[in-house]
C-alpha cells in the first residue's frame, strides 16, 4: 500500500499535452502581474500563504512580548517595565497570539491545502478569501497599532467588565481591543463559511464523506466552531464599546446590567477556541502519524466521531472557566463532569494514533520529532486539564501560574508542535525542497527543552501561590528560582525557534531538491508539481479511495496530461466540480469569479469605520459603512449571468449544468452556513436578554413593555407576506415561469420596506432610554437587529428585481432569489421570536409589576 | 528528559512551604485539595509515562515479516487489535478515571460550601470587600460593628464564614493556606467557609486581575485563638471612646489629618471617610499600601511620602505639597493608632 517515495517516473517529464493544458489554465487562473497582483489576488494558494506569512509576523511579535514578560519576571521586585506598560504588554500577548497567530495561521493552513486534498482548484467564494484576509491584515494592524502608541488594552486578554469599562479603562486601549478583535472575527468568519461550503460542496468527484481525508473532517469541525462560536463574542463586543461609547448599561449593576454576562459571552466563544485551534493542530497529527506509519490509520470512524463529538461538547464547557463566580453547585458539578468528559475523545484520537504506529513500521523523521513533542507535551497539558476541571482544585489553583502552564502546555503543545510538524511535512510541496535534518533537530531540541523549562517548573510556583498576571513579586515569597528557571527556559526555547526559522527559510530557498512525493503520502495534494500551479488540478481526478495516491501513485502525471474531468479552460472560465455534501456525486459545474479589487475596497471601508469609532468621529464611520455596503452589493452583482462572470451562451455545458444555471448552487450553501453564524448571533442575544432578566442583580423592568403590539404585529404581516409571496415566486421560476418576475419581486420589496418602516415607527414609539437602564439598551439592540436585516432583505430583493429587468435573472437563470429567499425566511423566524421574547413575553409574565 | 528529572528533584528537594503555598495546608479545605493534588499527580504521572513510554516504544527497531495487505485474515487481526487499543486506552481508561476522581473529588468541595453546620449553629460572618487596590474589612456584630482593612483577624479551630463583594472591579478573595478563592463581584455577595486549624500568619492575595497595581493587593491573614480574638474585636470597638479625648502632644498632626486625610479616611471617632482604607488601628498592621511596605518605624512616614514610586498608580493623590517634616509627624502619629 504505502511504499517508498514514488520514483521520479519518467512521464513525469511534462507531455507537449500537459505544456499546452499548463498554459491555457495559467492564463485563466494566473495571478496578476505588478502591483495590481498584489491587491486584487483572489487565488486560494497565494492567499493561504498570505495568511501564514502576516501570521508568522504577529507569532513574532507576540513572542517578543513574551520575552519582555520573562525579563521582568525573572527577579523580584523589577522595574525592568512600569505596571502600566507590564498591564498591556501582558494583554496584547495574549491577544496577539490567540487573535492574530492561532487562528489566522490554522486558517491559512488550512485555506492553502484543502482544495489541493479535496481535488478543487480553488475555494468556493475566492473573493471572500481576499476579503478576509485584508480584514485580518488591518484588524491586525490596528491592534498593533495600539501598542505602539502606549495606549494597548490593558485589562487582560479576556477583557473582563468593569475594568475593560469606561469608568477603569478610560483610555482607547479596550476600544483598540474591540474593534480590532471583531475585525479580524469577520475575516475568521468568512474562512468558517467558506471552508465549510467547499468541504461540502467541492470535493472530487466520487470522495463521498467516508472517504474524505481526515485533514479535512478536522477543517470541516473548525470551520463549523468558528461560525457557531465567534458570533456571541461579536456581540458581546458590540455591546460592550456600545457600553463604553454610547453609556448604554449592559454590564454595569447599577442600569439592571452584569458584569458577569460579558464573561458568559466571552467564555461561549472562549472554550470553543481552544478546540478550534487544537481540532486542525490534530489533524496535521492525523495525518501524519499513517504516512510515517506507512500505513492507514486505525479506526478512522473512531477519528472523526472524536472529532464531531469534540465539537458538540465543547460548547457545553464554558462555565469550567467560571467556577469561581460563585455559580450554584449543580451547574458546577455538570460544568465538571463535561470538562472530563472531553478527555474521552481525545483519549480516542491519542490511541488511534499509538496503535497506528504500533501497527505499522513507524519513521522518525523530523516532521515526527516534532510530533512526537506534541505527545509528551499535549498529553501533560491535557492531564492537568482534567485535574482543573475537578471544582475545588480549580478553586485553588485558577488565576494562578498553574493555569498559566497548563494553557501554554495545550495551546504550545497542542497547536504549535503539530503546526511546526506540519510546517516541515509540507515545506516540500511549497518550495519543492527539501529541509535539513541537522539544524532542524537542534532546532526541535532547543524549544522542546526551553519549553518544558519554562512551563513544566510554572506549575510549581503557581502551586506555591503565586497569581498570574502580577507585574512584581517579592522575594520572601519564594518564587524567586522557579521564575528565574522560566525565564532561562523561555529565552531558549526563542532561541530554538529563531533556529527553526532559518532553517526553514534557508532550506526553502537552498535547500536539495525534493523528489515527487517525498514522504510517501497518500493525499491528492502531493499528486500537484511542486509547488503547485495557482489552478492545482490540470484536470479533475476521480476519487474511489481514502488513500488515493498509495492506489495509483503515477495519478498526478495522469492530472497533469488532461486524463481526468474537465481539463483546460478554452471556454476562459474558473471552473470546478461541484459535487454532493454525502456523496460527492458530480451535480454542477461552479464558475468562479475571477482577480477582483472589491474585497480590498470593501475592507478597506471597515478599517475607516474602526478608525472613524476609535477616534470618535462618528461620520467617518458612518462613510465607511455606507462605502462598505456599496462595494458588497456591487461584489454581489458580478455574479451569475453578469458580464464578467459566466453570461448566457451558447457554449454552456448541459450535463452537468453551470450552478448558475441551476436552483441549489453552493451559493445557497454559502448563505446558509453565513446564516447559521447570524442565527448563533441572535441566539447569544436572546442569551443576553434573558440572562439579565432573570440574573441581573438590580434589573429594571417597566410596568408596561414600552413596544406597540399593533405597530409590531403589522410590521410582522407586511414581512410574513412578502415571505410567503417570495417562497411561491421561487419555486414557480424554478419550474420556468418568469412572466412578470420584476414586477412581482419589485412589490415584495416594498413589501420590505414596509416592514422595516413600521419598525421604526414602533421604535420611535416606544421612546427608549437605553443609556438610563439595560432594559431598554437591549431592546433597542434587539430592534436594530431586526432592521439592519429587514433593511438588507428588502434591498437585495430589490436588486433581484433589478436584475430579473436586464435579463440577469429569469428561467434560464433561477439561481439567485432562492438565496436571498434565505434571509426573508430566516428575518422571518428571528422576528417573530425576538418580538414574542421582547414584547409579548413580559406582558404574560407581567414582569416588572 | 535528564533536564526534566533533574527540575523535578530540585522542586522537590526545595519543598512546598510559603505564605502563600497550596502545598503548605492549614485547614481542612485546603488540606483536602493539597491530598487530591499529590494523589493526582502519582496517578496521572503513570497515565502519561505509559502513554509517552508506548510511544516511543513503537519506534524501536523491529523485526517483523512482511504484512500482507489485502489478505483479509491479516486486516481482520489488525482490526481486532485496534480496537483492542482505542477501547482500552480511548475508553477506559479516562472512564475509570473520571470516575475515580469525581468519587473523591467532589465531596471534598463541599467543606468551602457555606452549609448549615451538623450542630445548627451558625458560623461567625466576616465580610471582605475588594477595592482598587485594597481590602475592606467588617466584623459585623450585635454589639458594634468594626471596620479594618488589609489585616483580617479571624478566630482559629472554628468555621468562618466569609461574605465578599467588589467596590469597583472584579477581585478575588484567596488565603492559598486555608482553602479555594472566590471573586469579589460588585453587585453579588458570594460566600465561602474557611477554617485555619491553628493559630498563624497566612497571605492572601487578590486573585482576579484588577488593574495595573493588582500584584500589590495582599491581605495580611492573622488567625488567633478565640479568646484572643473577643479580646481583639473589644478592644477595637472600645478605641472608638479613647480617641475622643484629646492628645495634646500630638494634636497638630491630628488636625492635619483631620485637615488633608478624613474625607478619605476612617479613624474610628475621629472621621468617616469611606474612600481609602480604614486606618483606626493602622499602627497594629504588618504592612502597608496592601502589602507593598512592611510595617516598622517610620514606614507610614516614607509611605506617605513615596507611595507613587512604591505602587504606582494607586488612588491616593501624591502629597508633594506637604513639609517631609509634616509627613513625618503624621506618620508617628498614625503609628499610635492601635487598638
Amino acid at each position: 500500500m504505502a511504499g517508498d517515495p514514488a520514483p521520479m517516473s519518467e512521464s513525469m517529464r511534462p507531455t507537449p499535452e500537459a505544456e499546452r493544458l499548463h498554459s491555457e489554465l495559467s492564463t485563466v487562473w494566473g495571478n496578476p502581474r505588478g502591483w495590481r497582483g498584489v491587491f486584487s489576488v483572489v487565488n486560494h494558494s497565494t492567499l493561504g500563504l498570505r495568511f501564514m506569512a502576516t501570521g508568522l509576523v504577529f507569532f513574532l511579535l507576540g513572542g517578543v512580548l513574551a520575552m519582555l514578560i520573562r525579563t521582568q519576571l525573572a527577579l523580584p521586585d523589577q522595574d525592568f517595565m512600569s505596571p502600566e506598560i507590564y498591564a498591556q504588554v501582558t494583554t496584547m500577548h495574549g491577544t496577539v497570539m490567540m487573535f492574530l497567530f492561532a487562528i489566522p495561521m490554522l486558517e491559512g493552513l488550512a485555506i492553502y491545502l484543502i482544495p489541493k486534498m479535496i481535488g478543487a482548484r480553488d475555494l468556493v467564494c475566492p473573493r471572500l478569501t481576499a476579503f478576509g484576509y485584508w480584514c485580518y491584515l488591518f484588524g491586525g494592524i490596528i491592534l498593533f497599532a495600539s501598542l505602539l502608541l502606549e495606549m494597548a488594552p490593558d485589562s487582560g486578554w479576556f477583557m473582563y467588565t468593569p475594568l475593560s469599562s469606561s469608568e477603569f479603562a478610560p483610555g482607547p486601549g479596550s476600544d483598540f481591543w474591540l474593534l480590532g478583535i471583531t475585525f479580524v472575527e469577520i475575516s475568521a468568519l468568512s474562512a468558517g463559511v467558506e471552508l465549510t461550503v467547499s468541504i461540502l460542496r467541492t470535493r472530487a468527484p466520487g470522495m463521498a464523506l467516508h472517504r474524505m481525508p481526515l485533514f479535512a473532517w478536522y477543517i470541516l469541525a473548525m470551520s463549523l466552531m468558528i461560525v457557531v462560536g465567534f458570533p456571541p463574542l461579536i456581540l458581546g463586543s458590540v455591546l460592550l464599546e456600545l457600553e463604553r461609547a454610547a453609556g448604554m448599561p449592559f454590564f454595569t449593576v447599577a442600569g439592571g446590567g452584569d458584569p458577569i454576562l460579558w464573561q458568559h459571552l466571552f467564555w461561549l466563544f472562549g472554550h470553543p477556541e481552544v478546540y478550534i485551534i487544537f481540532l486542525p493542530a490534530a489533524g496535521i497529527v492525523s495525518t501524519l502519524v499513517p504516512v510515517f506509519a506507512g500505513r492507514p490509520i486505525i479506526g478512522y470512524g473512531w477519528v472523526v466521531s472524536a472529532i464531531v463529538i469534540t465539537g458538540f461538547i465543547s460548547f457545553g464547557l464554558w462555565v469550567h472557566h467560571m467556577f469561581t463566580v460563585g455559580i450554584p453547585q449543580l451547574a458546577q458539578a455538570f460544568f465538571s463532569a463535561a470538562s472530563m468528559l472531553v478527555a474521552v475523545p481525545t483519549a480516542i484520537q491519542v490511541f488511534v494514533w499509538l496503535a497506528t504506529l504500533w501497527l505499522g513500521r513507524p519513521r522518525m523523521s523530523l516532521p515526527m520529532l516534532w510530533i512526537t513533542g506534541f505527545l509528551v507535551i499535549f498529553v501533560c497539558g491535557g492531564l492537568t486539564g482534567v485535574m482543573l476541571a475537578l471544582v475545588p482544585f480549580n478553586w485553588q489553583v485558577h488565576d494562578t501560574h498553574f493555569v498559566v502552564a497548563h494553557m501554554h502546555y495545550v495551546l504550545v503543545g497542542g497547536m504549535f508542535f503539530p503546526l511546526l510538524a506540519g510546517a516541515y511535512y509540507w515545506l516540500p510541496l511549497v518550495t519543492g525542497r527539501m529541509p535539513s535534518e541537522r539544524l532542524g533537530r537542534l532546532g526541535f531540541w532547543l524549544t522542546f527543552l526551553g519549553f518544558n523549562l519554562t512551563f513544566l517548573i510554572m506549575h510549581w510556583t503557581g502551586l506555591l501561590g503565586m497569581p498570574r498576571r502580577i507585574y512584581t513579586y517579592d522575594s520572601a515569597m519564594g518564587w524567586d528560582l522557579y521564575n528565574l528557571i522560566s525565564s532561562i527556559g523561555g529565552f531558549m526555547m526563542a532561541a530554538g525557534i529563531a533556529a527553526v526559522l532559518v532553517d526553514l527559510v534557508v532550506h526553502g530557498r537552498y535547500g536539495r531538491r525534493a523528489p515527487h512525493n517525498p514522504w510517501g503520502a497518500d493525499t491528492l495534494e502531493w499528486s500537484l508539481a511542486m509547488p503547485p500551479p495557482n489552478y492545482n488540478f490540470a484536470s479533475l481526478p476521480r476519487v474511489e479511495s481514502r488513500h488515493p495516491l498509495w492506489e495509483n501513485p503515477t495519478l498526478g502525471d495522469e492530472i497533469a496530461r488532461g486524463e481526468h474531468a474537465r481539463p483546460g479552460a478554452a471556454h476562459g472560465r474558473r471552473e470546478l466540480l461541484g459535487s454532493e455534501a454525502l456523496t460527492g456525486r458530480v451535480r454542477e459545474v461552479i464558475h468562479l469569479p475571477g482577480n477582483s479589487l472589491l474585497p480590498l475596497f470593501a475592507a478597506l471601508c471597515l478599517a475607516v469605520v474602526c478608525v472613524g469609532l476609535l477616534m470618535r468621529i462618528y461620520p467617518l464611520s458612518l462613510v465607511g459603512l455606507a462605502g462598505a455596503g456599496v462595494l458588497l452589493l456591487r461584489w454581489s452583482w458580478e455574479n451569475g449571468g453578469h458580464s464578467r462572470a459566466a453570461p448566457l451562451g451558447h457554449n454552456d455545458p448541459e450535463d452537468p449544468p453551470l450552478h448558475s444555471r441551476t436552483a441549489d448552487g453552493p451559493g445557497r450553501w454559502t448563505m446558509g452556513v453565513a446564516l447559521l453564524a447570524d442565527g448563533a448571533f441572535f441566539l447569544a442575544l436572546l442569551f443576553g436578554w434573558f440572562y439579565l432578566w432573570t440574573v441581573s442583580p438590580q434589573w429594571q423592568m417597566p410596568d408596561q413593555s414600552p413596544l406597540s403590539l399593533p405597530l409590531l404585529l403589522a410590521s410582522g404581516a407586511a414581512l410574513t407576506l412578502g415571505t410567503l409571496w417570495l417562497e411561491r415566486r421561487v419555486a414557480a421560476l424554478r419550474r420556468g415561469h418568469e412572466a412578470g418576475l420584476t414586477l412581482v419581486l419589485s412589490a415584495i420589496a416594498a413589501l420590505g420596506g414596509l416592514h422595516v418602516a413600521l419598525l421604526v415607527a414602533a421604535l420611535l414609539a416606544a421612546g427608549l432610554e437605553p443609556t438610563a437602564t439595560a432594559h431598554d439598551a437591549t431592546l433597542l439592540v434587539g430592534l436594530a437587529y431586526l432592521l439592519v436585516h429587514g433593511g438588507l432583505a428588502a434591498i437585495l430583493i430589490a436588486l433581484q428585481a433589478c436584475r430579473a429587468g436586464l435579463g440577469l435573472v429569469g428561467a434560464r437563470l433561477p439561481f439567485e432569489p432562492g438565496v436571498v429567499a434565505l434571509l426573508w425566511r430566516y428575518q422571518l423566524g428571528v422576528f417573530w421570536i425576538l418580538s414574542a421574547a421582547i414584547a409579548l413575553l413580559p406582558r404574560l409574565t407581567g414582569a416588572g409589576s | 528528559m535528564p533536564a526534566l528529572l533533574i527540575l523535578v528533584l530540585i522542586t522537590a528537594l526545595a519543598g512546598c512551604s510559603g505564605s502563600h503555598s497550596i502545598l503548605d495546608p492549614a485547614g481542612p479545605a485546603a488540606r483536602d485539595v493539597a491530598w487530591l493534588w499529590w494523589a493526582m499527580l502519582i496517578g496521572f504521572g503513570l497515565v502519561f509515562l505509559v502513554v509517552v513510554a508506548l510511544w516511543l516504544a513503537a519506534f524501536r527497531p523491529r523485526d517483523r515479516a512482511e504484512r500482507s495487505p489485502g489478505q483479509p485474515d491479516t486486516y481482520d487481526v489488525e482490526r481486532r487489535q485496534g480496537l483492542r487499543w482505542i477501547l482500552g486506552g480511548g475508553i477506559l481508561l479516562p472512564g475509570v478515571t473520571i470516575l475515580v476522581l469525581l468519587a473523591f473529588g467532589v465531596p471534598a468541595g463541599q467543606r468551602l460550601m457555606p452549609l448549615p453546620l451538623p450542630g445548627g449553629e451558625t458560623p461567625r460572618v466576616i465580610e471582605v470587600t475588594g477595592h482598587q487596590w485594597w481590602w475592606e474589612v467588617r466584623y459585623p456584630d450585635e454589639a458594634g460593628e468594626v471596620v479594618t482593612a488589609n489585616h483580617l483577624v479571624m478566630p482559629a479551630g472554628e468555621p468562618v464564614d466569609f461574605h465578599v463583594t467588589g467596590a469597583d472591579v472584579i477581585h478575588a478573595f484567596w488565603v492559598p493556606r486555608l482553602g479555594g478563592k472566590i471573586d469579589m463581584i460588585p453587585g453579588r455577595i458570594n460566600r465561602i467557609r474557611l477554617q485555619a486549624d491553628r493559630p498563624g500568619v497566612f497571605g492572601a492575595q487578590c486573585a482576579e486581575y484588577c488593574g495595573v497595581q493588582h500584584a500589590h493587593m495582599q491581605l495580611h491573614v492573622e488567625a488567633v485563638p478565640p479568646e484572643d480574638f473577643a479580646a481583639w474585636l473589644a478592644a477595637r470597638r472600645d478605641r472608638e471612646l479613647e480617641l475622643s479625648e484629646p492628645a495634646d502632644d500630638q494634636a497638630a498632626s491630628r488636625s492635619l489629618f483631620v485637615e488633608q486625610c478624613a474625607s478619605c479616611h476612617r479613624v474610628a471617632g475621629l472621621s468617616e471617610g469611606e474612600i481609602g482604607p480604614d486606618l483606626s488601628d493602622i499602627g497594629a498592621r504588618a504592612t502597608l499600601g496592601a502589602g507593598t511596605l512592611a510595617m516598622e518605624e517610620g514606614a507610614i512616614a516614607r509611605w506617605l511620602a513615596e507611595h507613587q514610586h512604591l505602587k504606582p498608580g494607586n488612588r491616593m493623590p501624591a502629597h508633594d505639597h506637604l513639609a517631609l517634616e509634616e509627613l513625618e509627624a503624621l506618620g508617628a502619629w498614625l503609628e499610635t493608632l492601635r487598638p
